[in-house]
């Protein structure tokens, strides 16, 4: 019955039959041909009714003849071909497998058992002890094993006489030294078998006595560890920096701490310091509780800022002015797969030191001025943050998180300022205003959020739930200390005509409160068509209380144009229902909502004052909503979407009181506006060649805007500047990119090309008139790579930023300013483990219109070298801003002004620093990240 | 002659002949991240372990679900659509694993790179060592057996089911004497299990589909192919583990 045919003469025929105990032919037994050196499948079949096996035209050599059976302990032996043609085996007879052992070990515990002979080897992974037991709380355990109370073991019903580790005798005879002293969490497998006793050993006659031994395998490594880094340098020019972090993980508990201090600009945490902090909490799923109509897709949000709740990562390096940071938390997880908890603490403290020099232009109905303002500010301000996060898995279908987050911030700012305001373009002839301000604040505010989400799935396949609740609390307290000296000149350049002094102190306190729950129901109306419906709900109030005192020679007195205490409710509803076709990588969503939002407001100068101004305002409107997304066949990806969205005024804004604290920009409320409402499209397409290893994708998005809130301006003769929000519609704007890339020499080289275009309309009142602002945007930029080694690399790139911009009031003013930049990075591996690094910018900055024209060429270089064992350590020695050009430029030209600004930051200075790695300091020519 | 009583035979037993004993076995498929990021020589070993240090909630195997039919000759693969559960649903790629042990050929459809192509060729199964190590699958006694994936440099151990005299297994797996139940590579990077397995007459379900469509390559330029793309790959620092079948 057996496939082998050939017959030639060296080949000969093995057979043989299977029998049970009794002598009676097991039918249908698997017989199996081996290899002796490694156990190679040669052939294989099965045995006939009478339990009977023939291979043909077998190779001549010798075999491993392996018969399976169920119940039966795997049979194997070794096939020595005689010199005949046929070689029988004759009666096989199997034995019995322990049926006890097999139905508590292979079925209950669904461990694997390995057979070696005579040897049975428990896996105890399967045996579930508590933590910190030992091994005889294992054995206890283990099937056909138990634990007498003075500690012998005894198995399937034989005492053990001896165990040994690793094969090895432990702590001599004594079989309870290693039971009770190893750990259980320590061993990899438990043997049990049967061996020869001392004397024949030692005799070497082997008496046919036998004793059961128990072994012990150790693992080679428990599932903990730890991991952590260390590092500080010290620089020229006071430069400083240090940081260290470490993290201790177990299978269920993470714990690490970070701490890091710099004066070199390096900001906080960067994302890899994230991530080895945060563990396995850094990134979740739907921790937003705030369902809408992308109720299909979870996802993650990232990013955020100083007034953020959360930990805040991957700020980078701060190109402004010279800051101190100082950072420090710890961390701890908890995960099964059921249940997770986290909780962290993290401290931040950043002061910066910042001068800097400024330009602007401004243009009204046929006129302009210019505002040359030279600053100095010195910020300090600490936080302090805390979270709770806890998910459990109710069961299989219930999900519950909570989460809670808080910060507690305080700090600072003092702000020195000379500026001064000419008429015209030029800053040079028609002085109009000279002011110099000394403001200081000091404030500290308090925050929390605390979420709770729930989702449940139902039995019926893609029916599910999910409720929301949310408590918020901002709570923020400042004083202001505002002095200020204002000169106008209107009849000579050097006698001021007058002068106004401004000196006053603010404290405002607010507090907000929110309530917020969200519900989201998902139904299957079919196997492709899937109806959402989502309901939300947000009640916010606030108030606030701003006294405002001007501190005359007799003492404060309340300011009553500029003191006010409001309360404020927003109430939000939003209830909506989508329809969306998900099948085979299409997914096409369209959707409704219905959404009110009721801002309630009284405003008065105090709390004592009994006369309260009312705004009462209800905007509701309908939202669509749709959207595309499809995966295509050959990673091909498209995408798009339309939404309308709805953003109510700021309180602020609404207020109809004049805020006249800065008296060359007095600011006043609009109680009649309406919310901003815009309409936003969007398309793209991506595309990755995973054999060509080119990568394409382009898109483009268009918004407009119906009702936008602009800040009209009205600008007296004084050069006083009166801005009033107003809704205005017709703003838009337009964007359009594109990005190819490709290798050269594939592995070798890689050169990608991007190319954008934008386009707006931004629309604002100058002293009444209308001014419509068209700016045209182009830029475009190419990346070159090579990777030729692992000794060598170049990366080289550049971009080119033109903007033009064309104000309607003013065309004389048309404005272009031109951003390039140029980079090039060089690492080479030199020999014993050194390394080098040479970075270069080149950034250029124009503005013809201006006569402004400047460059800053930047050059930083490393040298490097790993050592110590496994290249845990690091020393290396770097240049910052070779050529000492750092100064933080910027311009930009938008609605009716066109600004420049240098900032003086941190330039040249040398460094020498250390880093210890535990893992290993890792490096390579090549840059990080890219494709995993 | 012989010929002749063969097709009588044929004929007369039409009805009978065309159902057969055969298997019908669902597999779930886990991926293990985590893990399979660990072959990315070119990450270093901080950049590994941060990996797995933060994904490590989440890398409870993302399942996909393929099903096999078997009879004694013949045995056909094919992915199973995932179940809608409400959420986004990504694109399914084209994938088809069919065998006949009797003419020794196979017929493979598989989408790699953007083209569809179909490996027609002979049937070759892997070089397993089978041990003695037992343990119990789904309610069948399996026993292990281990052999070496040359073109992904990939360890598999394979528990098959004597019970079940089926040659044939997950995907491109088979070579072994009873139906493959459990199939590991690499120590867990991938693990495919039947979950369900149900003993029935099959009509043609095993049969090779009428409708093939895509590039013809053999097996040996298909395994240069992914060679060449996994070293490609690795040498451009991107994950090839991605783009292909693992």
């Amino acid at each position: 019955m057996l496939a082998a045919h050939a017959q030639t003469g060296g080949r000969f025929t093995l057979k043989g039959v299977v029998a049970d105990t009794a002598g009676a032919g097991l039918p249908e037994a698997t017989v199996m041909l081996l290899t002796p050196k490694d156990s190679t499948l040669v052939n294989f079949g099965r045995t006939t009714k009478q339990g009977a096996f023939e291979f043909k035209g077998l190779k001549r050599g010798n075999y491993l003849l392996k018969i399976t059976y169920v119940g039966y302990l795997p049979y194997q032996s070794t096939v020595n071909p005689n010199d005949g043609d046929v070689t029988d085996m004759g009666n096989i007879k199997m034995t019995f497998m322990d049926q006890n052992l097999y139905e508590v070990v292979v079925k209950a515990f669904r461990a694997p058992l390995s057979i070696r002979g005579d040897t049975i080897e428990y896996d105890p992974k399967a045996f579930k002890v508590p933590p910190g037991a030992n091994v005889e709380d294992l054995i206890r355990r283990l099937p056909g094993m138990q634990v007498d109370q003075d500690g012998s073991i005894k198995a399937q019903g034989e005492t053990v006489k001896r165990v040994t580790v690793d094969g090895k005798r432990f702590f001599g005879d004594d079989t309870k030294a290693a039971t009770k002293n190893l750990p259980a969490e320590a061993i990899s497998k438990v043997q049990v078998f049967n061996e020869k006793t001392e004397q024949a050993r030692l005799t070497g006659v082997d008496d046919g006595k036998h004793e059961k031994t128990l072994n012990l395998q150790l693992k080679d490594s428990h599932k903990k560890g730890g991991f952590g880094k260390v590092a500080a340098g010290i620089g020229t020019e006071k430069r400083l920096e240090g940081k260290v972090n470490y993290n201790r993980f177990n299978e269920k508990n993470q714990f690490s701490f970070i701490g890091l201090g710099n004066n070199t600009n390096q900001g906080g945490m960067s994302w890899d310091d994230y991530q080895d902090f945060k563990g396995s909490q850094s990134f979740n799923w739907g921790d937003d509780g705030d369902f809408g109509f992308n109720g299909g897709m979870r996802y993650i949000s990232f990013g955020g800022d100083d007034e953020s709740l959360t930990i805040q990562a991957g700020s980078g390096a701060q190109n402004r002015g010279f800051n101190k940071n100082w950072a420090g938390g710890a961390n701890y997880n908890f995960d099964t797969k059921k249940t997770k908890f986290n909780t962290s603490y993290y401290y931040n403290k950043n002061t910066q030191d910042l001068d800097a020099t400024s330009r602007q232009t401004n243009f009204l109905t046929n006129s302009a001025f210019t505002k040359l303002d030279t600053n100095g500010r010195l910020n300090s301000n600490q936080n302090h943050r805390g979270s709770v996060r806890f998910e459990k898995s109710l069961d299989s279908n219930n999900t519950l998180v909570v989460l809670s987050n808080f910060r507690f911030g305080n700090g600072t700012a003092d702000y020195r300022s000379h500026q001064e305001f000419f008429r015209g373009v030029q800053d040079s002839t028609q002085l109009s205003n000279m002011s110099d301000i000394t403001n200081f604040s000091d404030f500290n505010s308090f925050a929390i959020a605390n979420t709770a989400i729930y989702r449940l799935k139902f039995k019926k396949k893609g029916r599910n739930f999910a409720l929301s609740a949310g408590y918020n609390v901002n709570n923020s307290e400042g004083d202001v200390r505002q002095r200020s000296t204002n000169q106008f000149f209107r009849s000579s350049q050097t006698e001021p005509d007058s002068v106004l002094n401004i000196n006053q102190t603010n404290h405002t306190k607010s507090l907000r409160n929110q309530l917020k729950s969200s519900a989201l129901f998902t139904e299957p109306l079919s196997k492709k068509f899937v109806l959402e419906t989502f309901y939300n709900f947000s009640l916010k109030s606030d108030e606030v209380d701003r006294d405002v005192f001007d501190n005359n020679e007799g003492g404060p007195v309340r300011n009553l144009n500029l003191s006010r205490y409001y309360t404020n409710n927003t109430t939000f509803h939003r209830g909506g229902t989508s329809l969306r076709y998900s099948y085979n990588g299409l997914n096409l969503l369209g959707g409704i909502g219905l959404q009110q939002i009721h801002m309630d407001g009284k405003f008065a100068v105090n709390q004592d004052d009994p006369t309260r101004t009312r705004v009462d305002r209800r905007f509701t409107n309908w939202v669509p909503n749709v959207s595309l997304n499809y995966n295509l066949k050959n990673n091909r990806y498209l995408y798009g979407g339309y939404n309308f969205s709805v953003q109510e005024p700021n309180i602020r804004d609404l207020q109809p009181i004049v805020d006249n604290s800065n008296p060359l920009y007095i600011t006043m409320g609009n109680p009649n506006l309406s919310p901003t409402k815009s309409h936003s499209f969007n398309i793209g397409y991506n595309h990755f060649n995973a054999t060509k290893f080119t990568q394409m994708f382009f898109g483009a998005y268009f918004n407009k805007y119906k009702d936008q809130i602009i800040y009209s301006q009205t600008v007296d003769e004084n050069l006083v500047t009166r801005t009033m929000p107003t809704n205005i519609s017709g703003g838009r704007n337009f964007n359009i990119y594109g990005h190819y890339g490709f290798p050269i020499v594939k592995t070798k080289s890689n050169l990608s090309l991007n190319v954008g275009y934008n386009n707006g309309k931004n629309l604002t009142f100058i002293n009444g008139e209308l001014n419509d602002t068209k700016s045209n945007g182009y830029n475009g930029g190419l990346r070159l790579d090579l990777t030729p080694s692992d000794k060598f690399t170049i990366y080289a790139n550049a971009n080119w930023n033109v903007s033009d911009t064309r104000y309607s009031l003013s065309s004389a003013q048309n404005q272009k300013i031109v951003n390039s930049f140029y980079g090039a990075e060089m690492n080479i591996k030199l020999p014993k483990d050194i390394y080098f690094n040479s970075r270069f910018n080149y950034n250029r900055y124009v503005n013809d219109r201006f006569g402004f024209n400047q460059d800053m060429p930047i050059l930083n270089l490393s040298i490097y070298k790993t050592m110590l064992k496994s290249k845990k350590g690091e020393i290396r020695l770097s240049a910052f801003d070779l050529f000492n050009k750092n100064r933080g430029i910027s311009q930009s030209a938008y609605q009716n002004f066109v600004s420049q600004e240098q900032v003086r930051t941190l330039a040249r200075y040398f460094m020498l620093s250390f880093a210890y790695n535990m893992r290993g300091m890792s490096h390579s020519v090549r840059r990080k990240g890219g494709g995993f | 002659m012989k010929k002749l009583w063969m097709i009588c035979l044929l004929l007369s037993g039409l009805p009978a002949f065309a159902q057969q004993e055969g298997v019908v076995v669902t597999y779930e498929k886990e991926h293990f991240w985590s893990k399979i990021y660990d072959r990315l020589t070119f990450l270093s070993e901080e950049e590994r372990s941060r990996i797995k240090n933060t994904v490590k909630n989440w890398d409870q195997g993302y399942k996909t679900k393929g099903q096999l039919f078997a009879t004694a000759a013949e045995s056909k693969y094919n992915d199973m659509e995932p179940e809608a559960d409400g959420g986004w649903r990504g694109r399914m790629s084209e994938f088809m694993v069919y065998r006949n042990l009797d003419t020794e050929r196979k017929t493979e459809i598989e989408e790699f790179a953007g083209k569809t192509l179909v490996i027609d060729d002979s049937l070759k199964a892997p070089s397993w060592k089978v041990l003695n190590k037992i343990k119990e699958i789904n309610g069948y006694l399996c026993m292990m057996a281990e052999a070496e994936d040359t073109v992904r440099n990939a360890k598999l151990t394979a528990w098959f089911a004597n019970d079940l005299a089926f040659n044939a297994g997950p995907e491109r797996y088979f070579g072994l004497p009873g139906l493959i139940m459990e199939l590991n590579v690499n120590d867990g990077e991938v693990v495919f299990t039947a979950v369900k397995v149900e003993k029935k007459p099959l009509n043609d379900e095993a049969k090779l589909p009428k409708k093939i469509k895509g590039k013809k390559i053999t097996t040996a330029d298909y395994d240069k192919m992914l060679k060449s793309y996994i070293n490609d790959s690795m040498k451009s620092h991107r994950n090839p583990y991605w783009n292909i079948r693992y």
